[in-house]
């Protein structure tokens, strides 16, 4: 009983007094994947809400070395590093992308397109808050459909799904592709464990729920993170070599209405909406059942309960 | 002039002469892309380091922008960190350019002057880089394959010293595709001028520190400052290091170089391989008993003020050949020399010409046209446009 | 390059040529953000289950030691601290915290009383170690049942010399006279008195306070008394031939001294209390072949849902709406009159009332009726100023306290017929207040703790799980076994497969969660225990919304 997580350790590679808002989820996620990775790690991080919640110049809350670098550029400047320390013979040295969803789906695709494509080694990793939360809430590549941002106001809210960058990472045929969120710690720290003995490009999804962004109370990210998996909006999976699939957790199949009303930016949408919302999730989820299913030959039983959710 | 002992001659073209340079300064990652007319310079390097020649990771990148956020973090992790570029690239590196200088990585960069599209040009003129002269780069501008070659080396041996990028500039075609004999010099000797690349601020487990975070207002300002100074301590650095170098092989260079400068009254200024046409239209004049010199502008960022101020003074009519234009104002070598002789007692007259965009050659004749027009002149002028049709 | 004190007062030169870090974040006191406080409360508040508890047990305390630290004597520690009899109540508590159980809203309700149960028995022989120092203070209890165990226990734990008076020759009252022994045997009761004895509690039976003893000697001699004693009166019908029914409480007071012989084949037992259920499932077990007579109907039984469904499992006959209004003498048999009743409204204790119907009389023979229709207490010994006018004692619930100083009471004395654990928390709660009598102190008021309610469970943290069945006698082997226990009880094993169910609302068992999920690295891990760091904790609550048992309040924090 007792100690719930036994993926995670109590080893502290984050400081406190960063700069992140009360209940960020892109800082926990920061913190789980540090205990993971440990300190033989090289981080760079582009634009993104982690420029400023590393802090101020002279303060730095990490215990690792740390780049700052340009919008997009996350994925070549880890790549940059990489060379650098191949050159040296650091081999040993674990380097991490820290990037957004911006930094990632939108203005950084192109470099890590081309690093993934390279097959760097490197991890990268987009923390997913689904919009440009640092610059104010402006929708982004990743930003879901129906949702509301200060660029797609409620008259008018995002009118697409979110790209599926996970099978776009994953068409480039690199060794690992994951995705994770902070309410599952278990998974997201043995993905980064499992993704650390990998050589190439790793890309881990980590669905980061923003408070002030997603219109919800601070003390509400795991909740809500959880939620995104038990509704399936965000499954929790893996896939290796962009040919094996995996579910990595079986969810409860809740409606997605559970997930869209913990959050202000879905309270303006439609039971139309809601449903057509639902109709793409199932279809999303009976893909990647498939898929799971092609690589693993059958289902597991806990599948037959969320498979008919 | 002399050949080192164990120097190798070679007749090879200027993109060339920059990649036995970036070799024989053992450059340690290499991020770059293609782009005419730069392509040949990386082209070899990743055969040098194919064959195991090189010593270095390349990257393929798949932008230019790319290729300096690599060089970037390649060199704020340790590594001695080289690109080449040209036109589209370089402004498409704009960004990246800031940050190295920013954040103080020593990479050297080989920009092959190309004009900036549209409409689309592959030939040159200097608009390139001169549109990045404020992003904090030091910038050489080279005569000669041999030039291209010894920039490398010594851009390097400054750089890492004050801690900013360099970019050794070269003419499109004129210097990059022609080829002339240039002197491979033995790595010993280039190694006992170059030492490995260290710079104490690299990423490092000893100290696990960030680079290049939030500086707030009451901070940003005093790291510019700091940079500025750098660049201030450069020019003397890289005349220290110029002669050094001419001691070590025989070639010294300094941030300007006169030719029959001596007692002449008009003096023309030129920068990159226009120089070479100007030498010989300056000797043909001096043959008619002009009293014309000419000044070559090698560094021109730090920018030489006082070396310009030492070499114009006193002199009558000055002429500046640009292959560049800010557009709204005017040829900006012209531009920038002015700024220097400003309020300066025994200032000359300056005029500017601007001639040759886009690759338009620019001959002999129209060098000695250029002066023939300067020696009419009494009165300032903005822009004296030669070589385009009117 | 400096790199101490502030860069805002540096001049250039001071600087690094590069924007290199040289400090943590520490020096950046988030904990200024703050508008609402993360409070750990571990151990502090109530589960539901505490606070139904008429003695407040700290169930979800004691469960976690054993649970989370397999430490069977530092749970029996925790138990006693609120009742000193768990072996007893283990049996036959009506557990109204299984009822309030938080677990019960997510699937069913923890065994509290069967867990009690085990714990109770675990250290039946362990405790009752004497006071480390004596007070020189004496007190009187009258009574040897519940009430007057718990404050002899208490007062004794506080270093009193404590004397009980007992009427009759061995001790636990209700305990004994009352329970049959299938529900608990009378071997129990003689242990939890010898854990007195041991203590140096000393016990006068047979010695009748009001008769060999007044209450006003007791309160000359002693600095303190306590009255304990129970209700042990047994209502009459006040029908026709009342003289040839016999009470229900003498029945078992008889079985439980050893007369097992039924009063005959064909009984009609009259109630449906507790009392009445006792009685009728005795008389089963003797051989009898008794059947239930009631008024109402089996909803309105006020008798314990358990215990009724044990008795219809038993195959005892109820015949409801049945009310005997005569009975007569005839050849050694009660001839019984009844009359069928029909509910109408709804009386004062909220149950329909039951009406007769006219013309619906009907007799039935009987070798034997046994009422059980409600006990009460013989206040006929007490002196006139604690009394109402009705002639009950009166005594304040928290305090135990009565007109005259010094006497103290709790438990049916005062309230009548009750349940064993409202007499232990009566009597618990006035031992604390004749403590503090006799030795001169003031009680100060302690505030009450806040309870876990269901809301702050999180349910994500736990799975369904079904209560561990109690092994118990089969059904047709416990009709036949008066003399032996129908429930058998956990053993460890099941004990601690059963607790291992508990949500242990208000009790941190260091799952980790405010740890692992707090954003700000403010919850440290300390002796395996979370603590907050109030420099840097931004106050977001996430440790609180996912604390599994609702440990972690956010409180408002205060600026001044």
């Amino acid at each position: 009983m007792s100690w719930y997580w036994k993926e995670v350790n109590r080893e502290e590679w984050m400081n406190p007094g960063h700069l992140a808002c009360q209940g960020c989820g892109a800082t926990v996620a920061m913190r789980l994947a540090l205990k993971a990775l440990g300190p033989k790690t090289m981080i760079t991080v582009p634009a993104c809400c982690w420029t400023i919640i590393d802090g101020a110049w002279p303060n730095h809350a990490l215990k690792i070395p740390m780049f700052h670098t340009a919008f997009e550029t996350a994925a070549i400047a880890a790549s940059g590093i990489r060379a650098a320390l191949d050159v040296k013979g650091e081999k040993d040295v674990t380097v991490l992308a820290w990037a957004g969803d911006g930094g990632t789906f939108d203005i950084g695709i192109q470099a890590l397109s081309g690093a993934a494509e390279r097959n760097e080694n490197i991890i990268y990793v987009v923390y997913d808050n689904e919009a440009y939360m640092n610059t104010g809430i402006q929708r982004s590549g990743a930003t879901p459909y129906g949702a509301w941002t200060t660029t797609t106001p409620v008259k008018h809210p995002e009118e697409r799904p979110k790209k599926n960058i996970v099978e776009i990472m994953s068409a480039h045929r690199i060794p690992y592709v994951a995705t994770a969120t902070i309410a599952f710690p278990d998974d997201l720290v043995r993905k980064f464990l499992k993704a650390k003995e990998i050589q190439g490009t790793r890309f881990i999804h980590i669905l980061s729920p923003c408070p002030p962004g997603w219109k919800i109370a601070s003390d509400q990210s795991i909740k809500v993170a959880r939620m995104a998996v038990e509704t399936k909006v965000f499954p929790l999976f893996e896939i290796e070599d962009g040919e094996r699939w995996t579910i990595n957790y079986w969810p409860e199949g809740r409606p997605v209405l559970d997930y869209l009303k913990m959050q202000g930016r879905f309270r303006h949408l439609t039971e139309e909406q809601v449903d057509y919302i639902q109709r793409f999730v199932d279809h999303e989820w009976e893909k990647l059942l498939k898929r799971h299913q092609e690589t693993h030959g059958s289902l597991p039983e806990e599948a037959t309960v969320s498979a008919s959710g | 002039m002399k050949v080192l002992e164990k120097s190798e001659m070679k007749v090879i073209t200027g993109n060339h002469a920059v990649s036995y340079g970036a070799k024989l300064a053992r450059v340690e990652v290499i991020a770059a892309y293609p782009i005419t007319p730069q392509t040949t310079i990386v082209e070899l390097l990743s055969e040098m380091v194919a064959e195991g020649d090189l010593k270095a990771r390349f990257i393929t990148v798949e932008s230019e922008h790319s290729a300096m956020a690599g060089c970037i973090s390649a060199s704020i992790a340790g590594a001695r960190a080289f690109t080449a570029t040209s036109s589209q690239g370089l402004a498409l590196m704009h960004e990246m350019l800031h940050w190295a200088a920013g954040v103080r990585a020593p990479i050297v960069m080989a920009n092959v002057n190309r004009a900036l599209a549209a409409p689309w040009s592959i030939w040159t003129d200097q608009n390139d880089s001169l549109s990045q002269r404020d992003t904090g780069w030091m910038q050489l501008y080279a005569e000669s394959n041999q030039e291209a070659l010894d920039f490398v080396i010594l851009g390097y041996k400054v750089a890492e010293q004050v801690l900013l990028p360099m970019m050794i500039v070269l003419d499109a075609f004129i210097l990059s595709h022609t080829s002339e004999p240039v002197e491979i010099y033995p790595q010993e000797v280039v190694d006992a001028f170059l030492p490995p690349y260290q710079n104490p601020y690299a990423l490092n487990f000893d100290n696990p520190q960030v680079i290049g975070g939030l500086a707030d207002p009451q901070v940003y300002f005093e790291f510019r400052y700091k940079l500025q100074k750098a660049h201030e301590r450069a020019i003397q650095v890289f005349k220290e290091e110029g002669q050094r170098f001419g001691e070590l092989f025989g070639r010294t260079y300094d941030t300007l170089e006169p030719f029959m400068l001596e007692d002449a009254e008009e003096v023309l200024v030129t920068a990159g391989s226009t120089t070479s046409t100007a030498r010989y239209a300056v000797q043909k004049l001096r043959e008619k008993g002009h009293k014309v010199g000419l000044l070559k502008l090698r560094m021109f960022r730090p920018f030489p003020f006082e070396d310009i101020r030492q070499a114009l003074r006193g002199r009558k009519k000055v002429g500046i050949i640009d292959r560049n234009l800010s557009y709204g104002h005017h040829g900006i070598f012209y531009q920038e020399i002015k700024s220097a002789l400003y309020g300066q007692s025994g200032a000359p007259l300056l005029f500017g010409y601007v001639t040759g965009l886009g690759g338009r050659d620019i001959r002999a004749e129209d060098i000695e046209a250029i002066y023939e027009d300067l020696r009419s002149r009494t009165e300032p002028q903005e822009i004296i446009w030669k070589g385009v049709r009117l | 390059m400096k790199k101490n004190g502030n860069p805002y007062e540096w001049t250039a030169d001071e600087f690094p040529e590069v924007t290199v870090s040289f400090r943590d974040t520490r020096g950046v006191k988030t904990g200024s953000w703050r508008n609402l406080r993360p409070v750990i409360h571990d151990q502090e508040k109530y589960g539901p289950c505490s606070k139904a508890c008429p003695t407040n047990t700290l169930i979800p305390q004691y469960f976690y030691q054993f649970l989370e630290r397999g430490d069977l004597d530092a749970a029996g520690q925790v138990l006693l601290k609120h009742n000193p009899i768990p072996s007893i109540t283990g049996r036959v508590c009506p557990h109204p915290c299984e009822r309030a159980c938080n677990r019960k809203r997510f699937d069913e309700a923890i065994s509290i009383r069967e867990i009690e149960r085990f714990v109770g028995d675990y250290i039946l022989d362990k405790k009752g170690q004497p006071p480390a120092k004596e007070t020189g203070k004496t007190i009187a209890v009258v009574g040897s049942g519940p009430a007057g165990m718990t404050a002899a226990y208490y007062l004794r734990q506080k270093g009193h010399r404590v004397v009980v008076f007992e009427k009759d020759p061995k001790g636990g009252g209700v305990l004994r006279y009352g329970i049959p022994e299938y529900r608990l045997p009378s071997e129990i009761v003689d242990r939890e008195l010898q854990a007195l004895e041991r203590m140096g509690v000393e016990f006068r039976y047979q010695t009748k306070v009001g008769k060999d003893i007044s209450i006003e000697e007791l309160l000359q001699t002693y600095d303190a008394v306590f009255l304990g004693y129970g209700a042990h009166l047994e209502r009459r019908m006040g029908i026709p031939g009342d003289e040839y029914l016999m009470s229900g409480v003498e029945f078992l007071r008889h079985v439980n001294e050893g007369n097992r012989t039924p009063p005959g084949k064909k009984v009609a037992v009259v109630g449906g209390g507790n009392v009445a259920m006792d009685v009728i499932r005795t008389l089963l077990r003797l051989g009898a072949e008794p059947v239930l007579l009631y008024r109402r109907t089996r909803k309105e039984m006020p008798a314990l849902e358990e215990e009724i469904e044990r008795a219809i499992e038993d195959g005892i006959e109820f015949q409801y709406l049945t009310q005997p209004i005569k009975a007569e003498k005839k050849n050694g048999k009660i001839v019984l009159t009844c009359v069928k009743m029909q509910l109408g409204e709804p009386d004062r204790s909220g149950r329909r009332r039951p009406v007769p119907i006219e013309g619906s009389e009907f007799e039935e023979e009987y070798d034997a009726v046994i009422t059980a229709i409600g006990e009460y207490v013989d206040t006929s010994f007490l002196p006139k100023e604690v009394l109402d006018d009705h002639g009950w004692l009166v005594a304040d619930k928290k305090t135990g306290k009565t007109a005259i100083p010094g006497l103290f009471a709790g438990g049916d004395v005062v309230s009548g017929p009750a349940t064993v654990v409202e007499a232990i928390g009566w009597a618990r709660r006035a031992s604390e207040h004749i403590h503090a009598y006799v030795m001169g102190e003031e009680l100060q008021p302690q505030p009450l703790p806040k309870t876990v309610s269901f809301l702050l469970i999180q349910m994500e943290y736990f799975q369904k799980k079904p209560r561990v069945a109690v092994p118990e006698l089969p059904v047709e082997e416990r009709i036949r076994a008066y003399d032996r226990e129908e429930i058998l009880g956990f053993n460890k094993e099941l004990a601690l497969q059963e607790v291992q169910r508990c949500f242990l609302c208000g009790t941190c068992n260091s799952c980790g969660n405010c740890y692992v999920f707090c954003p700000d690295a403010a919850v440290e891990w300390v002796d395996n225990k979370p603590q907050i760091n109030y420099d840097y904790c931004k106050g977001c609550g996430i440790c609180s919304a996912e604390c599994p048992r609702g440990v972690i309040d956010m409180e408002q924090e205060r600026l001044f």
